[in-house]
């Protein structure tokens, strides 16, 4: 009877932490903008506050409310981002802006693309450099000697 | 038993440390006794893994819980096959998945060339040993998985254990670590013989040709694992998303799109002789992306929701990725002199050429995945100020890339090599041009204006036109010299150069993946708070919560929502998700239900509950099952060009032009 009661309890229990009883706040098109600016900071996700689809996500919910909030009082999208980075830091940014240091973490990738471009354009002028060289230079000195020797050889031939 | 496991390990480390003194004295000293030796060592650091897997295995499946590791990663209500995947559930569990696989790799390398290449052998057998030898003494001596619980002097039983994360209790992760381990392990063969040939001073290249298979098989695995990873992250964490940009999920990515780079340019070195430096410096980077993707995950570098527990291990990594990477660098300088190419680009506009823009747009996207995965590191470093690098950064900046590489993949293949005229390609290209314009303009007067969605389909269209036009063509003029139907043309052809058709086969694999990925730009979805009896809606479709009911067994406890799905007023299925809470771990997780179609993915979520209402999340997902359909391509495109082709690969170096042989020869003379 203890044994069955307990059972219960237990399922009664996790029955319970399976399903999150408090109230949700959902995506709207207008929380969807400005959330898609933000990084959600619940540590076991990648995602913005407006893509984190975490059910009672500990900060992409009441972020959410909060965007809706400071939405009908009046609030713009950049009012709402900046008033997010006052409280958390630049960290509350799904990216880095692009200023001061942080303009680096933009530019590089496509830097070291046109890098390698240009080490490629100079790869290719280099070779046709070299073949133009090739074709455009006198006949060296050792050619004439041997062509000199072969006439010699032929002749004798004769 | 766990003595036996313990014992096993040490006595593995030590075998490994005599397997790489014994190669270097035999070879050293020229006493073949002693490489063999140490080959023999070799097998017997696989024998002793195996017992120390076995020990470790027989504890999680019968349940020995005074070992801390079955303790923290098992439970007795466990099916048989997540108590096996316990084995990788855990740092040291994984640390040993590691070592073992990296043995058996080694022993099946020995084996193979117990009569060939005995010059490199010793040197390859060396490397391995050593990058053994690290993983040995990390969990013979710092995180062993045969550690008993103490308390006190006296050891614990504890009866029953924490369970594996129940987020790992799914299908997909009995095989994703074991697959994606098995590419990432094995990339230590080719960078091992590459090394021993360097070492050894060799101009030719052997090391290649001995590892090229094992290269194309260690690359699959690695795509196999990324891809069954991102399967399980749809199916499980209950938001759809397969790709994340996880600090770990992108360390998976970076020695894939470096030895995607390898396996191209290597052709290169086999047909031309050229990019010889380049590749010793892919299959390296390849090799040490591997060890540091393994770092990441268990060093707490960087946060990452798959990361294990941080533990002391991270300044052996750091270490060992430091001297390596180093001793690596100094040995492709010093060696220089031997990697020199055999021949000369002849034109701009050329197979060459296309193989370098791509390789450069790879390694580029790599650089810019590991460059945002550590941005955030050098950042705070320098500023002093946390940031974060979330999927807007890595989409905005890898996108056009990727969207670039596609261009290539469709470009590359139909330029000759050495030269390709313009009228030849306009001739190649001018249809799958047009028809990837046509597409464009009927997408987008069909009411598709995403301009990233739009670029992604003409270019799909495009590569599956021009990769298509080859095949046909080739068909076509074996079917008019042998008579043969089309689909034996075909297979045919196909067999004539394996290789070549198979990379094709591969290439349109990653085009229907490009088609799935584009997909992501049109999802839809709604989270609805609804009680039993109620409907909702979305894109198209009537969703109604039929029952609810809820259940347990000895692992977990249920909900689970039956949700009929109608269209035009008829009922066309009928999803059941739900929610577990398991008991052990008292972790609530999702099973989701998908109906998973061609065109699009109708998804649900079992998300909680608001008072009597079930609140279900519901998304429709177009076009993601390519993902998955391109992976079985791909499977295809690897194991074609593993066959055997009827054509044998001829290398064509060719003679520099007859005028400027005298100017190359007199450079020579005075270099």
């Amino acid at each position: 009877m203890t044994r069955s009661f307990w059972s219960l309890a237990l399922m009664l229990l996790l029955t319970g932490l399976c399903l999150p009883q408090s109230s949700t706040t959902y995506v709207t098109a207008d929380i969807r903008r400005v959330g898609d600016r933000l990084a959600c900071k619940c540590g076991s996700c990648n995602n913005t506050v407006a893509t984190c689809q975490m059910l009672e996500c500990h900060y992409s919910s009441p972020a959410r409310q909060k965007i809706g909030e400071l939405q009908k009082a009046g609030s713009s999208d950049q009012a709402i981002v900046d008033n997010f980075v006052k409280e958390v830091g630049l960290a509350a940014l799904a990216a880095p802006p692009a200023q001061g240091f942080n303009l680096l973490g933009w530019v590089m990738p496509f830097v070291a693309l046109l890098l390698g471009f240009a080490g490629i354009l100079v790869y290719f002028k280099r070779f046709r450099k070299r073949a133009v060289r090739a074709e455009s230079e006198p006949a060296p000195a050792i050619d004439e000697k041997y062509r000199t020797r072969i006439e010699q050889e032929m002749a004798e031939m004769d | 038993m766990e003595n036996l496991g313990a014992l096993a390990i040490v006595l593995a480390f030590c075998f490994s440390v005599y397997a790489i003194l014994a190669s270097l004295a035999g070879k050293w000293k020229s006493k073949p006794f002693l490489i063999v030796s140490a080959e023999r060592a070799v097998y017997s650091v696989f024998l002793l893994l195996t017992t120390a897997v076995a020990v470790l295995l027989y504890a999680l499946i019968a349940g020995d819980y005074r070992l801390a590791y079955v303790a923290q990663h098992s439970n007795r209500a466990m099916p048989w096959m997540y108590k096996f995947a316990a084995w990788w559930g855990g740092q040291a569990g994984s640390l040993l998945l590691w070592a073992w696989l990296l043995s058996l790799y080694s022993t099946i390398i020995v084996f193979q060339n117990r009569r060939k290449y005995r010059d490199i052998m010793p040197w390859a057998t060396s490397i391995l040993m050593v990058v053994e030898g690290f993983f040995l003494l990390l969990i013979g001596f710092v995180v062993s998985p045969f550690e008993v619980l103490m308390q006190g002097k006296g050891i614990v039983d504890v009866g029953d254990g924490q369970g594996l994360n129940p987020l790992l209790q799914y299908w997909t992760m009995v095989i994703h670590p074991p697959i994606l381990y098995l590419g990432y392990v094995g990339f230590a063969v080719p960078f091992a013989f590459a090394m021993g040939s360097l070492i050894t001073r060799r101009k030719d290249d052997d090391w290649i040709h001995t590892t090229r298979r094992w290269s194309l098989v260690t690359w699959f695995f690695q795509s196999g694992g990324i891809i069954l990873g991102a399967g399980w992250a749809y199916a499980v964490l209950g938001w759809g998303g397969y790709w994340g940009w996880d600090p770990v999920e992108n360390a998976s990515l970076l020695p894939w799109l470096t030895s995607t780079a390898f396996l191209h340019s290597v052709m290169m070195q086999e047909k031309k002789g050229m990019m010889k430096v380049w590749n010793m410096v892919l299959v390296s980077a390849t090799f040490w992306l591997c060890i540091f993707g393994t770092t990441l995950t268990r060093t707490g570098l960087v946060n990452s929701v798959h990361a294990f527990a941080q533990s002391s291990i991270g300044h052996y990594f750091f270490t060992f990725l430091a001297v390596g990477i180093a001793a690596t660098i100094y040995l492709i300088l010093d060696r220089l002199d031997y990697l020199k190419t055999e021949s000369r680009l002849e034109a701009v506009l050329s197979r060459e050429s296309s193989f370098m823009f791509n390789n450069l747009v790879l390694v580029a996207s790599c650089f810019s995945v590991l460059w945002g995965t550590l941005f955030p590191v050098i950042s705070e470093a320098i500023t002093g100020e946390k940031i974060s690098v979330d999927a807007p950064f890595f989409n905005k900046v890898n996108i056009p890339i990727g969207l670039f590489l596609l261009l290539l993949t469709g470009v590359g293949p139909l330029i000759a090599w050495r030269r390709s005229s313009w009228d030849s390609l306009r001739r190649a290209f001018m249809w799958p041009t047009v028809g990837a314009l046509a597409l464009v303009a009927g997408l987008f007067a069909t009411g598709v204006h995403h301009v990233y969605a739009l670029m992604s389909f003409a270019l799909c269209l495009f590569v599956v036109l021009t990769i298509g036009m080859e095949f046909v063509k080739g068909a076509n003029a074996i079917r008019n010299r042998t008579g043969q139907n089309f689909a034996a043309a075909t297979i045919e052809l196909t067999h004539r150069n394996t290789r070549r058709y198979g990379g094709y086969i591969v290439h349109i694999a990653i085009v229907i993946m490009f088609i799935g990925f584009t997909g992501k730009a049109f999802d839809k979805d709604i989270t609805a708070p609804v009680a039993t009896g109620q409907s909702f809606h979305l894109a198209g479709y009537d969703m109604k919560v039929r029952d609810i009911q809820q259940g347990e067994n000895d692992n977990y406890v249920w909900s689970r929502a039956t949700v009929d799905l109608y269209t035009g007023g008829n009922l066309v299925k009928t999803l059941e998700p739900e929610r577990r809470g398991y008991k052990a771990s008292r972790q609530p997780t999702s099973e989701v239900a998908i109906w998973r179609r061609l065109n699009e993915d109708v998804y649900l979520n079992f998300a909680g509950s608001e008072g009597s209402k079930a609140v279900i999340q519901a998304y429709v997902f177009p076009l993601v099952s390519w993902i998955w359909i391109g992976f079985w391509v791909l499977t295809l495109g690897t194991l074609v060009c593993l066959i055997p082709p009827k054509q044998k690969l001829v290398r064509t170096v060719e003679p520099p032009p007859a005028k400027a042989r005298p100017a190359v020869q007199e450079a020579q003379l005075t270099r």
